[in-house]
C-alpha cells in the first residue's frame, strides 16, 4: 500500500512535468506572442521590440522554459509577462475563491448524490426512482451558463433575492458571503450531483447483478441490508472516481459559471492567460489544475483499495 | 458671452412637458443635433433650439450631490490589466487612469481642450514650441508637490528604444520637453503641430510621479485614491480630499468588469451595477423596456472597416475596390444591425464627430449595384475571400449583407471567420481582405495620420498616396480656417476615392446607465462619454 502510494506520487511527478513541457509549447506555438496581444491594434515593430526585451521575450524558448522551471522548483512561480503582476499575487486569492466554491459544492453534493443515488438504487423503477432519473438525465443534458443565466433572469432581475454577480471579499460576514455565492454554487451543485447521482445509482445496480448478491437473495437477506453492507461497498471504487473526476473540474472546469456570475477564480484566470499567451501564468494554473486531479485520483485510488481488499494484491 | 446668454432662450421657457421631453431625449442618449432637430420642427430657430439643449444639458449636470458609491462594469480586463498610464489599451485601463490621474490637457464635450494641470498652455506663432504652465496647488496622493520634474518625467517614459508606451508615436515630433522652471515646461516640435493640447489630453500621456517605475500601487494626482487592485478582479478607489479642484462627487468608486454581456446586461438590470459599458445593440429594447435604467449613446467617428490590401489581388485592382464599396448598403447598414446607434459612413475616417474638419459636401456614396457591376466587370474578378472577426458589434452581419449584394452582381465572396483572439497579431494587415474597426482619435489629422498617411505602420490597406501625406504635414501648420478646411476636403475625398478602405457605418459609443447616476460626460472618443465621468459622475439618490 505505501509503496502503492509513493509510487503514485512519483508518477504524479513525472505527469506533472510532461504536461508542464506541454502547455509551454502548446501555447508558444499560438499565433501571436504575448506583446502582440498586449499592443494589439497599436504594435509597432519598435515598440514589440521594447516589449520583448523588457519581459526577457527576446530569450531563445528553451532557455525561458528553463527559467520558468528553475524558479518553480524554488518556489517562484515568477511575473506575468502581460501586466507585470507577480503570478503569486495573480494567484493568490484566485486560489482561496476557487477553493471555497469547490470545498462547499463538494461537501453539500457529495453526500447528497450518494444518498440520492442509494435511494434510487434501493427502490428501481418505482416513482423516486423515475423522479430521479428523469430529474438527473434533464439536468445533465442542460448546460450549466443556461442554469445559471436562468437563475440570475428569475432570482437577480426578477425578484431581486440574490445578487447577479457573486463578489466575496475578505472583510465580508458570514451571511454576505452565502448570500454573494449562492448562485454559483446552486448552480454547480446541481451540475455535478447529477452526475454523480446516475453513477452511484449505476455502480450499485452493476454490483447488484453480481453472482454473490444472487446468493445473499437467496439466503434472505433484505434488500436494504444487501445495498448498504454488500453492494455499496463494492461499488465504491467507481463511485469514488467520478466523485474525484467531478472535484478536480470543480477547481479547474468551472470558467463558465465564474464568467457569467463575475466570480475571480482560477479557471479563468488560465483562459486569459492563455489569450495574451502569458506563459508563466498558464504554466502555474496548468501546475494547480494537474496537481489537483493528481491528487484527488490518488485518494480515489486509496479509497477504492481501503473499501475493497481485493485490489490490494493486483495479480 | 454671459450678456449674450441672458437674452436667449433657456430651458424654462418652454412647457414643463416639452422640458420634460426634451431632458428625457438627451439623458436617454439623443444627440443634441436630433433634440435641436425636434425643436426646429416646432418652429424654434436654430440658435433658440441650440440655446434651449444647452441649458436643458446644464441644468441636468447642474446639482450634483456628494456621497455614496458608483460602480463601474467593464466588458474586458485580466492579468494585462494596467495602472501605468503609458501601457493603457483597454476601456477598464482608460477609466482607471482617469480616476488615479490627471492630464496636462482635458477633453470638453466636443473634443476641444481645456487647461487641467497645466493652467494654461500655449503655442508660439508657427505652432513649433509649446508652453505649458503649471498649476502650483496641485498634490500627489502621497501629499507631495506636483512640478515641472513630474511632467519631465512623465513624457520621457514616451522616448527611446527601451520605452514600451503604445502611444510612443503620437508624440514623436516633439524633440525635447524642456523644464523652464518649477512650474513651466516647454515641448520643442520637429515641426508644426497645432494638435498637441489634444494628444496631451488622451488617456496614456496622464503625468505620474518623477521616479515611479512600479504601478501596483502608484501615486497620481487624481480624484480618488487606489484603495485596492487586483488585476482582472476589482479596483476600489475612494475620494482623495485635498484634490485641487472641487473634486469627485461619489465617495466611492468599484471598477471591474463582467466579460459576458448577458450577464452585465442583467447585473444592471438587478441593480448591482450602477454603469456598464459597450451594450449589445440588440439589448436596446430590452433597456428600453425596464425601469430605472436607460442607455448612454454617443455618437462618434469610431469605425467599422473593410480593408483591402493594395499589396495583393484583387485589392490591388481599383476597379475590384470601387465595386465593392458601391454593395454597401449604408442606410440599412445602421439602421437594421446597429439598431439605428450609429451614423452612415462614406468610405473615409472623418464624420461629423469631428466637427469643423468634416467635409460635409462630399456626396454619400449610395448603394448602385448597376456602378458596382460595371467596375466588377471591368476587373475580372469572380471570387474572393475576406477574413472577418467579430472586431467590433455587427461586423460579422455587415460583412454577411455584402456577400448577399455581391451574389447579385455576381461576385462569389467567400466568408471566412477567424476568431477574435489573435487577430491582430496574425490576421489584420496580413491577409489580402480583412476587417478593422478604430475608435475615434481626438482630431480629424491624428485619425488620418494614424490609418492613411502614407509611412503609417496601421495604414490597414496599405494605401499610398503622396499628396496624402503632403496634405497631413501642410495642414498641421495652416492657420487660416477657409485653407484648412479645403485642405481636410481633399483629403478626405482622396480616402474616398482612392483608398482600398470601405467603411460602410461610424458606430455611436452605446453604453447603459441607471437612472441613479447622473453627471456622465458625452465625449466621443471612447466609452461612456470618453472614460471623462469617474470625477463628474454623482448619485442622486444619496
Amino acid at each position: 500500500m505505501q509503496r502503492m502510494v509513493i509510487q503514485r506520487i512519483f508518477i504524479g511527478l513525472v505527469t506533472l512535468w510532461v504536461v508542464s513541457v506541454l502547455v509551454f509549447v502548446g501555447t508558444s506555438v499560438l499565433p501571436g506572442d504575448v506583446a502582440q496581444i498586449v499592443m494589439g491594434q497599436s504594435a509597432t515593430p519598435e515598440t514589440l521590440a521594447a516589449y520583448r526585451a523588457a519581459n526577457g521575450l527576446d530569450q531563445p524558448l528553451y532557455m525561458q522554459y528553463a527559467t520558468w522551471l528553475g524558479g518553480m522548483v524554488t518556489g517562484d512561480l515568477g511575473i506575468s509577462k502581460a501586466g507585470g503582476a507577480s503570478i503569486s499575487s495573480l494567484i493568490g486569492g484566485r486560489f482561496g475563491n476557487t477553493m471555497f466554491l469547490a470545498g462547499v459544492v463538494a461537501i453539500i453534493s457529495v453526500p447528497l448524490s450518494v444518498i440520492l443515488g442509494l435511494i434510487a438504487a434501493m427502490y428501481p423503477a418505482t416513482w423516486i426512482d423515475r423522479v430521479l432519473t428523469f430529474g438527473t438525465l434533464s439536468l445533465i443534458s442542460v448546460p450549466d451558463f443556461f442554469i445559471a443565466t436562468f437563475m440570475v433572469l428569475i432570482f437577480a432581475v426578477n425578484l431581486g433575492w440574490l445578487p447577479a454577480i457573486a463578489h466575496i471579499s475578505p472583510e465580508d460576514t458570514m451571511m454576505e458571503t452565502i448570500r454573494a455565492s449562492a448562485m454559483p454554487l446552486i448552480t454547480l451543485i446541481i451540475v455535478v450531483s447529477a452526475q454523480m447521482i446516475r453513477m452511484t445509482r449505476a455502480g450499485i445496480l452493476n454490483v447488484m447483478n453480481s453472482p454473490y448478491i444472487e446468493m445473499s437473495i437467496l439466503k434472505g437477506v433484505r434488500r436494504n441490508r444487501i445495498i448498504v453492507r454488500h453492494a455499496f461497498l463494492n461499488a465504491i471504487g467507481p463511485i469514488v472516481n467520478v466523485v474525484a473526476l467531478n472535484l478536480a473540474y470543480l477547481v479547474s472546469g468551472v470558467v463558465i459559471v465564474e464568467t457569467i456570475f463575475a466570480y475571480p477564480g482560477l479557471a479563468k484566470l488560465m483562459i486569459d492567460g492563455v489569450q495574451t499567451r502569458d506563459l508563466p501564468l498558464v504554466q502555474a494554473c496548468a501546475m494547480i489544475f494537474c496537481g489537483t486531479y493528481v491528487i484527488l485520483i490518488i485518494l480515489s485510488d486509496v479509497a477504492a483499495i481501503l473499501s475493497n481488499p481485493r485490489l490490494r494484491n493486483p495479480k | 458671452m454671459t450678456d449674450s446668454k441672458k437674452i436667449m432662450p433657456t430651458i424654462d421657457c418652454v412647457s414643463s412637458m416639452d422640458r420634460e421631453a426634451i431632458k428625457n431625449g438627451l439623458s436617454r442618449g439623443a444627440s443634441r443635433r436630433e433634440v435641436m432637430g425636434w425643436l426646429m420642427a416646432g418652429g424654434a430657430t436654430i440658435a433658440a433650439a441650440g440655446s434651449i439643449v444647452s441649458s436643458a444639458t446644464s441644468a441636468m449636470a447642474a446639482t450634483p450631490k456628494k456621497g455614496g458609491k458608483i460602480t463601474f462594469a467593464s466588458d474586458l480586463h485580466g492579468p494585462s490589466d494596467t495602472l501605468d498610464p503609458g501601457l493603457g489599451t483597454s476601456t477598464i485601463d482608460y477609466t482607471r487612469a482617469r480616476t488615479h490621474y490627471n492630464g496636462l490637457t482635458q477633453f470638453n464635450d466636443d473634443t476641444s481642450t481645456r487647461p487641467e494641470l497645466a493652467e494654461e498652455y500655449s503655442a508660439n506663432a508657427n505652432n513649433t514650441e509649446w508652453t505649458f504652465k503649471l498649476r502650483k496647488d496641485v498634490k500627489f496622493h502621497d501629499g507631495s508637490a506636483f512640478t515641472a520634474d513630474d511632467v519631465i518625467y512623465s513624457m520621457g517614459r514616451h522616448y527611446g528604444d527601451k520605452s514600451t508606451s503604445v502611444a510612443k508615436t503620437l508624440v514623436a515630433d516633439v524633440t525635447e520637453w524642456v523644464k523652464v522652471d518649477n512650474h513651466t515646461v516647454k515641448a520643442v516640435m520637429a515641426g508644426p503641430n497645432g494638435d498637441l493640447p489634444k494628444i496631451l489630453a488622451t488617456s496614456n500621456f496622464k503625468m505620474v510621479k518623477d521616479g515611479t517605475s512600479e504601478f501596483q500601487n502608484p501615486v497620481g494626482t487624481g480624484p480618488f485614491k487606489l484603495k485596492s487592485f487586483q488585476q482582472g478582479v476589482r479596483s476600489e478607489h475612494v475620494r482623495f480630499e485635498d484634490y485641487w479642484r472641487e473634486g469627485a462627487n461619489a465617495d466611492e468608486l468599484e471598477i471591474f468588469a463582467i466579460t459576458d454581456k448577458v450577464a452585465r446586461t442583467s447585473a444592471l438590470l438587478s441593480g448591482d451595477i450602477d454603469l456598464m459599458q459597450a451594450l449589445d445593440p440588440k439589448a436596446v429594447p430590452q433597456i428600453e423596456a425596464a425601469d430605472g435604467v436607460g442607455i448612454w449613446s454617443v455618437a462618434s467617428g469610431a469605425y467599422i472597416g473593410i480593408a483591402m490590401m493594395s499589396n495583393s489581388a484583387p485589392g490591388n485592382n481599383p476597379d475590384f475596390v470601387l465595386a465593392m464599396k458601391y454593395l454597401q448598403r449604408r442606410e440599412k447598414i445602421v439602421r437594421s444591425i446597429l439598431k439605428g446607434q450609429g451614423t452612415v459612413g462614406n468610405d473615409q475616417p472623418i464624420n461629423v464627430a469631428y466637427g469643423p474638419d468634416f467635409c460635409a459636401d462630399l456626396p454619400i456614396r449610395d448603394h448602385d449595384l448597376d456602378k458596382a457591376k460595371f467596375h466588377l466587370e471591368k476587373s475580372g474578378v469572380t471570387e474572393a475571400e475576406i477574413q472577418v472577426a467579430e472586431v467590433a458589434p455587427g461586423t460579422t452581419d455587415i460583412c454577411l449583407l455584402m456577400q448577399r449584394e455581391a451574389q447579385k452582381i455576381g461576385l462569389t465572396l467567400n466568408i471566412n471567420k477567424v476568431p477574435n483572439d489573435g487577430y491582430w497579431g496574425a490576421v489584420w494587415m496580413k491577409t489580402p481582405i480583412n476587417v478593422t474597426t478604430w475608435n475615434m482619435r481626438p482630431t480629424a489629422n491624428v485619425m488620418m495620420n494614424l490609418a492613411f498617411a502614407p509611412t503609417a505602420p496601421w495604414n490597414d490597406s496599405l494605401w499610398s498616396n503622396d499628396r496624402m501625406g503632403e496634405l497631413l504635414i501642410e495642414s498641421r501648420a495652416v492657420t487660416d480656417m477657409g485653407l484648412r478646411h479645403e485642405m481636410y476636403c481633399e483629403m478626405q475625398k482622396l480616402i474616398h476615392d482612392e483608398s482600398g478602405m470601405i467603411i460602410p457605418a461610424h458606430r455611436n459609443y452605446l453604453d447603459a446607465k441607471s437612472d441613479k447616476i447622473e453627471g456622465i460626460t458625452r465625449m466621443p472618443l471612447g466609452s461612456l462619454g470618453g472614460y471623462e465621468w469617474p470625477e463628474f459622475a454623482y448619485r442622486t439618490d444619496v
